[in-house]
């Protein structure tokens, strides 16, 4: 029973921590390697104005915290990324050097050791069949799938959702039709950068703010991303299902000591037997030489 | 671009000039290589400077007929950094021999994987050096007991593994005596120490006729620890031991303290020592027992010198000593000390023999090294050797509770067990 | 106006025979050369007084192998490897084991390290050699976690505590002079090979891998032939570390070996292979300087780099080509 449970509670954090990477990438196909420190600078911003700039509510703090951070998604865009779209290569080296230096630059400012942490939302736990669920963590499968259902409403019913879909399906048709290819990838930058802040202010309270954390952030969204087909979504859900129940029975069944083999073997794996994911199915063909 | 150059060439030439300008000949230099953006590191650098600070202020070390004040060069190693190889903390303890010209070493480096390798070099540049803090696999000591000539400049004056692991056994024993507890779980971090502590423990246990459930091993960045906290509720342990130095261990308290499991938690717990853990965990640390590797790292009366030390650290840094590390490291400045004025000279072959022979009384006890190992000697008793420091939050503050004969108080247990 | 760049008259002359006929064209063709290897010879020399700055030029010449590794595959091969650290761990253990535990002197260890390492690398990243785009990218970023992880729960190879007690070399003008001497000896060895035959068909895969194919070349034969050459240079500067420091452990993986030669080929200008020894030997020491600074250093210089990808992506070692061939004037349009 704790199997289900935690696998499911398991999986869904897996995948609000690879949703933003994924959406960024399927639409403007940028590889956004500074995920991991937006999500802990979201973190810490958070924790700022909850502790230091004299004490915001809770809720306008989050507020805050992720609206900064969607800026500084932006702003990364427009200023950096622009300049160099399309080299996959320099894509990678300055979204990780951004990164980088966003997390080291943190550090350095003053977050060390174990002693920021955001309260949780409420306290408290409940037993599930039989299995003690803190609040938080069912807080947690709760915007998750609730973002999953205004993302998937977003892209399909609205222009601005339905423009990013046109440029990640074909970007030239896209832009014949009067879509400003710059504007939605800024855009997609902003929306995946506040979704690796909700992540963040959701998934904190578990744990503390370090920045260490940024560095497995980007491990495991990068690995359900790979496993799940870069670029789609639905093998983003599926992926951290595999991945989330995988690593819960290999601590249940064999020793939690194996949990990242299980996941790095799992991207091994997948990349010999099927390079494009689960289900990147459109591009499979470019894959193969 | 030609700017660019410019200011490029500008720092090279800083960084290559401006050491050698400042450096004098008179001090003895004691060079610090450690991590100082992590616990371990800003601690110990603090530690240092502390007590150099004081010995500079009674006037300094008699060496011969002079006195001379010590000097610090702290360089960060950065060898608690993921990412960073162990040759960038190896170079680091060359540019302070090499470049700092630093006399002795005290500190780090802190990393077990870079202390051991960095034995091989401080027989090279034949530096005599304390290693205070980080380290706690027995491998260090065992090396210098097998090939004494080659090692004989690397002393250690903390505890280790296979000291810490008979002293959480009386400590258990103890509470089994005293509240009838039977039953434990083992939960460590994948890493080799931990490991290896979780093993000896579970081993140790075993022997004295405890019921242990299967230990479990947690990789380094777990945040979900509710599996093998409830299967250790189902099972009924009492005890639940940990053996982690990574933050994310403050998550599986929570989530202890969330599920009100009846088992106290025990244990080695990097995340657990610092004064502001309390606040970090949310008050859900409380009843926790950490050990502090060393007595004086938390208020306690273990020597008269114990609560002078924590006013003056106090005082100097604004906070109680914040962990495993403050106390040996300072401590190690005054063994060097007494070292030096005994042997009368910086001469590294001398002051390696004064060191063996050293007898103080210090923060967490009397200090002697080993002669043949360089370990500093341990005791449950402060008149016969260094001390433990294993505390347990109470009420939001670090109370030292074992061993019995220093202790401030006696163990709480959670309400919710009884 | 316009900014016109023309050839020197020089360059246009040394391109024909007249290269030998005059000590001029001779010295505008090897004076860049024979600055670059005197130079370097001479660097432990003017360091006499700064013995641990000597230190560093070793460490900046193990990274200038790997950048030039990099730049190697990326350039010529067209494969981007995240994982230079993946070659630095396998040269570094087989060191180990070899020197160690098998009780080899240090020459027959490093060149042996050196080989066998390179072997077991290209293997492994055999799998992903067939794929296009970013997967052998992903798999190296890859391959050096999962190797930590395992070494880690195996508790093999000296686990977490690492192997200790590898011979040293026998003095800092061996250190020094070795690792110099490996450096100069694989660029222009490097310089060379990409334009062989073989070189020629590397650079095609590259371009357009149909083609090849087309041509009745196995792509995936190709690409070892170039994993395995770029495995050596990175498993050679492993070993060395690993003598150099009389140690082997799981840090031989850090991230540090894949990041910085990437940084120093993006500085130095990919595909110049001189640009990848150049980016290093302004990175490392520069990194060194700011070592007061503690992890601030990390962010200055991946500002340096980010600042060098979006506005000056060409690299520092083009740019000077061209004004060593050309130079500019002002024309009207």
């Amino acid at each position: 029973m704790e199997l289900l449970v935690y696998g499911i509670i398991n999986s869904i954090t897996l995948s609000l921590v690879s949703l933003g990477f994924t959406l960024v990438y399927s639409i403007s196909r940028v590889p956004n390697f500074a995920h991991g420190a937006l999500y802990v600078a979201s973190g810490y911003l958070t924790w700022l104005f909850l502790n230091e700039f004299m004490g915001f509510p809770y809720l306008l703090a989050i507020l805050l915290g992720v609206i900064i951070t969607s800026l500084v998604g932006a702003a990364i865009y427009q200023f950096i990324l622009v300049r160099i779209r399309g080299m996959e290569i320099s894509e990678i080296i300055a979204t990780y050097a951004i990164g980088l230096a966003i997390l080291e630059g943190l550090r350095w400012g003053g977050l060390r050791g174990g002693t920021f942490v955001l309260p949780a939302f409420f306290p408290g736990s409940v037993s599930i069949l039989g299995v003690s669920v803190d609040y938080q963590r069912l807080i947690i499968v709760g915007a998750g799938i609730l973002t999953f259902i205004i993302l998937y409403l977003f892209t399909r019913l609205t222009k601005v959702g339905l423009a990013f879909r046109g440029i990640a399906q074909d970007e030239r048709a896209a832009m014949m039709l009067g879509i400003n290819s710059d504007m939605t990838a800024v855009l997609s930058l902003a929306i995946g950068s506040a979704l690796a802040g909700l992540a963040a202010v959701l998934l904190l309270p578990l744990g503390n703010i370090v920045v260490e954390g940024g560095y497995n952030v980007l491990v495991f969204a990068v690995a359900v991303c790979v496993i799940g087909g870069l670029g789609s979504w639905g093998g983003v859900i599926v992926a951290s299902f595999i991945i989330g129940f995988a690593q819960i029975m290999t601590e249940y069944f064999i020793s939690a000591h194996y949990q990242m083999v299980v996941a790095l073997l799992a991207i091994i794996i997948t990349l010999l037997v099927k390079p494009s994911g689960i289900f990147g199915k459109q591009k499979e063909l470019e894959e193969r030489v | 671009m030609r700017k660019l150059v410019c200011i490029i060439i500008a720092l090279f030439a800083m960084g290559f000039f401006l050491p050698g300008a400042v450096t004098a000949a008179d001090p003895i230099v004691i060079g610090a290589p450690l991590a100082t953006a992590f616990l371990y590191g800003w601690d110990a650098e603090r530690g240092i400077k502390l007590a150099a600070d004081e010995i500079n202020a009674a006037g300094g070390v008699k060496v011969g007929n002079t006195k001379r004040p010590f000097k610090v060069e702290v360089i960060d190693t950065r060898d608690l950094e993921p990412g960073v190889p162990v040759s960038e903390a190896l170079l680091g303890l060359e540019k302070l021999i090499l470049e700092k010209k630093a006399d002795f070493i005290i500190g780090g480096p802190v990393r077990s994987e870079a202390a051991l390798a960095a034995m091989d070099l401080l027989n090279r540049y034949k530096k005599v050096s304390i290693l205070t803090t980080g380290v706690l696999t027995p491998a260090y000591h065992k090396k210098v007991a097998e090939n004494y000539n080659k090692y004989k400049y690397c002393f250690r004056n903390t505890s280790h593994v296979g000291v810490m692991m008979p002293e959480f056994l009386t400590l258990l024993e103890d509470m089994r005596k005293a509240y009838g507890f039977k039953t434990a779980a083992i939960m460590v971090q994948d890493v080799a120490h931990a490991r290896a502590g979780g093993e000896a423990m579970e081993k140790a246990l075993k022997g004295k006729g405890w019921t242990v459930l299967a230990p479990k091993i947690y990789p380094t960045g777990t945040t979900d620890y509710s599996v093998g906290l409830t299967d250790a509720g189902k099972n009924g342990a009492q005890i639940l031991f940990l053996w982690m130095d990574m933050p994310e261990s403050t998550i599986l308290l929570k989530q202890w303290a969330d599920m009100k499991l009846k088992c106290i938690p025990i244990g080695f717990v990097n995340a657990a020592e610092q004064p502001g853990f309390m606040k970090a965990s949310g008050g859900k640390g409380e009843y926790l027992i950490v050990n502090l590797v060393n007595g004086g790292n938390a208020p306690a009366k273990i020597t008269p010198w114990t609560m002078k030390f924590v006013d003056a650290y106090k005082k100097k840094w604004g906070l109680e000593p914040e962990g495993y590390g403050t106390s040996s490291s300072y401590m190690a400045v005054y063994q060097l000390k007494d070292a030096i004025e005994k042997a009368g000279s910086t001469d590294s072959d001398k002051v390696v023999t004064a060191l063996e022979n050293g007898d103080i009384m210090g923060v967490y006890g009397r200090m002697r090294f080993d002669k043949k190992t360089h370990q500093i000697i341990p005791s449950l008793d402060p008149k016969e050797g260094a001390v433990t420091g294993i505390i347990q939050w109470q009420k939001g503050k670090r109370v030292q509770i074992f061993p019995p004969k220093v202790a401030d108080a006696k163990i709480v247990l959670p309400p919710w067990m009884k | 106006m316009r900014k016109e760049r023309i050839d020197r008259g020089l360059k246009v002359r040394t391109e024909g025979i007249y290269a030998i006929t005059s000590a001029r064209e001779i010295l505008y063709l090897m004076g860049p050369r024979i600055l670059l290897i005197v130079g370097l010879l001479a660097l432990p020399l003017i360091f006499e007084l700064a013995p641990y700055w000597k230190k560093v030029i070793n460490i900046m010449c193990a990274y200038a192998l790997l950048a030039l590794s990099f730049d190697f595959l990326a350039n010529y091969v067209g494969l981007v490897c995240l994982g230079g650290a993946f070659f630095t761990g396998v040269g570094g253990y087989f060191a180990a084991i070899f020197n160690v535990e098998l009780g080899m002197p240090v020459w027959i260890s490093m060149p042996l390290a050196t080989v066998t390492g390179a072997v077991l690398c290209t293997l492994f990243l055999l799998p992903c050699l067939p794929l296009r785009g970013v997967y052998f990218a992903i798999v190296t970023l890859m391959y050096p976690l999962l190797f930590t992880r395992i070494i880690e729960a195996l508790n093999i190879l000296g686990g977490t505590n690492g192997m200790t007690g590898l011979d040293a070399l026998p003095n800092a003008y061996a250190e020094n002079y070795l690792i110099i001497v490996v450096a100069l000896a694989f660029l222009f060895a490097m310089r060379r090979f990409v334009n062989e035959d073989v070189g020629l068909v590397l650079r095609a895969v590259k371009d357009n891998d149909q083609s090849v194919r087309a041509s009745g070349i196995s792509v995936t034969r190709m690409r070892i032939i170039g994993v395995f050459v770029a495995a050596l240079l990175g498993c050679f500067a492993g070993a060395y570390i690993a003598h150099l420091y009389m140690w082997a452990g799981i840090s031989l993986f850090a991230l540090d070996f894949s990041i910085i030669p990437i940084a120093a080929v993006v500085i130095g200008g990919g595909g110049t292979l001189v640009g990848a020894l150049i980016g290093a030997f302004i990175l490392v020491p520069l990194s060194e300087v700011l070592r007061a600074f503690g992890t601030f250093r990390i962010v200055i210089y991946c500002i340096i780099l980010t600042g060098f990808i979006v506005f000056k992506s060409e690299g520092i070692m083009i740019f000077l080509q061209r004004k060593y061939h050309q130079f500019e004037r002002w024309v009207k349009v």
